[in-house]
């Protein structure tokens, strides 16, 4: 478990651009969502995730802006800026280029 | 929202230390936040206050969500960075470049002491305004110390009109800073104790104006010198996140200064003077977070 929280701790900021470019989220709903997609692997501290998000905003690579539910409740929702996808893009490569490298290793081919 | 949950949030809400429209957002957010997991743990068949209990646990502790928060929102600009030391850097070279006997340059600088702090405090107290603050209230003082040296009859006036307005406005000015942030107010007090170290070493007390004058004049270099490494501090202080080393910063900032005091000043400052201006200057930087702490409590009773 420890070494796991280790491994997200290391990935969060990948995790949540990547999620956020996909559509905008507000913080619950981020949670759940990687919850959910990751079948209940990546569940978070919850307390945890608004300082990533405020730090990521802080840096340029996310945009808050508040919204209104159909419920009338109002959400904070965060959004990829352009600096953030581009950042998206490179730490997309350089998790590909891992995982290609770790299988390569853990799995490799039989000659 | 439960009694517990209000709790929690007012927690988050004291150790965050951030100015007030972005407490105020951080604040709103994790409220929404906790309403829907409130809802969602209620309607999965909980009860209120095993729902509460959940909720909190989820979230974790308080005082790491806002240390965590407070410096994914504390570190400032390299703009804000040399605003912020440009008191100190002005200040340090009114001396450096022997400016400092011209009345023209005196006046200037207080002029914009007073223009930047006043505009500071009124756009919402950005970081960079207490350095320009904390010499924006040396005329205060200076006014009345002058004060009391008024011809035979005339220092009631001092005494008993300006030292009370005086004290009254340094009170709430300082209150009103260690309620936006203890830091604040050490950040504001910084160049005190240098100031307190060259005035002793210039021993200007019972002497003739021409004497101390002199000795300020061959001192000079040495100020500047001093007051460049303040402005070095705050800009580090302004560019680091985490409070610890914010407060490492000053304290150390405080030690070399009055080092640099003792040494180039060659015996004008005695040992027991050193010591006692060390033990002022470890007061004075970190006494504002135990009266911060005692306003606190008063305000919560």
């Amino acid at each position: 478990m420890a070494q796991r929280r280790e491994l997200m701790k290391g990935s969060i900021d990948s995790l949540l651009l990547c999620l956020i470019g996909q559509q905008p989220m507000y913080g619950y709903q981020i949670i759940k969502e990687l919850e959910r997609r990751s079948q209940g692997y990546f569940k978070f501290k919850e307390g945890t995730l608004y300082p990533a998000l405020h730090r990521l905003e802080k840096a340029g690579l996310l945009g808050g802006r508040w919204q209104a539910l159909p419920n009338g409740r109002q959400r904070r929702y965060y959004h990829l800026t352009e600096k953030g996808l581009r950042n998206l893009v490179t730490k997309t490569n350089q998790w590909l280029d891992f995982l290609v490298a770790m299988n390569l290793i853990i799995q490799p081919a039989s000659d | 929202m439960l009694t517990v949950l209000s709790h929690y949030l007012d927690s988050v809400r004291q150790n965050l230390r951030l100015d007030r429209s972005s407490e105020s957002e951080v604040i709103r957010e994790l409220e929404t936040h906790i309403e829907d997991e409130f809802q969602e743990l209620q309607e999965a068949g909980l009860s209120e206050e095993a729902a509460a209990d959940t909720c909190l646990t989820l979230l974790g502790s308080a005082k790491l969500i806002a240390r965590q928060i407070y410096e994914a929102h504390s570190q400032g600009s390299w703009t804000q960075a040399l605003l912020a030391a440009m008191p100190h850097l002005l200040f340090g070279l009114l001396f450096a470049l022997n400016w400092w006997r011209g009345i023209g340059w005196l006046l200037g600088m207080l002029v914009l002491v007073l223009s930047l702090a006043v505009y500071g405090w009124w756009r919402g107290k950005p970081a960079w305004l207490f350095p320009w603050l904390g010499y924006s209230l040396l005329p205060v003082v200076a006014a009345g110390l002058l004060l009391l040296y008024l011809p035979e009859g005339w220092s009631w006036v001092a005494i008993v009109i300006y030292i009370p307005l005086a004290l009254w406005l340094l009170y709430s000015i300082t209150v009103k800073t260690m309620k936006r942030d203890w830091l604040y107010t050490s950040l504001m007090l910084l160049p005190v104790p240098t100031i307190i170290g060259w005035f002793l070493a210039v021993e200007p007390v019972n002497q003739f104006p021409e004497y101390w004058l002199q000795r300020m004049q061959d001192f000079a270099p040495w100020i500047g010198l001093t007051f460049l490494a303040l402005g070095v501090t705050v800009a580090t202080f302004i560019r680091v996140r985490q409070r610890w080393l914010r407060v490492s910063v000053l304290v150390m900032s405080g030690l070399l200064t009055l080092t640099i005091v003792a040494y180039y000043t060659e015996g004008r400052l005695s040992m027991p003077a050193f010591l006692i201006l060390i033990v002022v200057m470890l007061l004075l930087l970190l006494s504002p977070a135990l009266v911060e702490r005692t306003l606190r409590h008063t305000g919560q009773q």
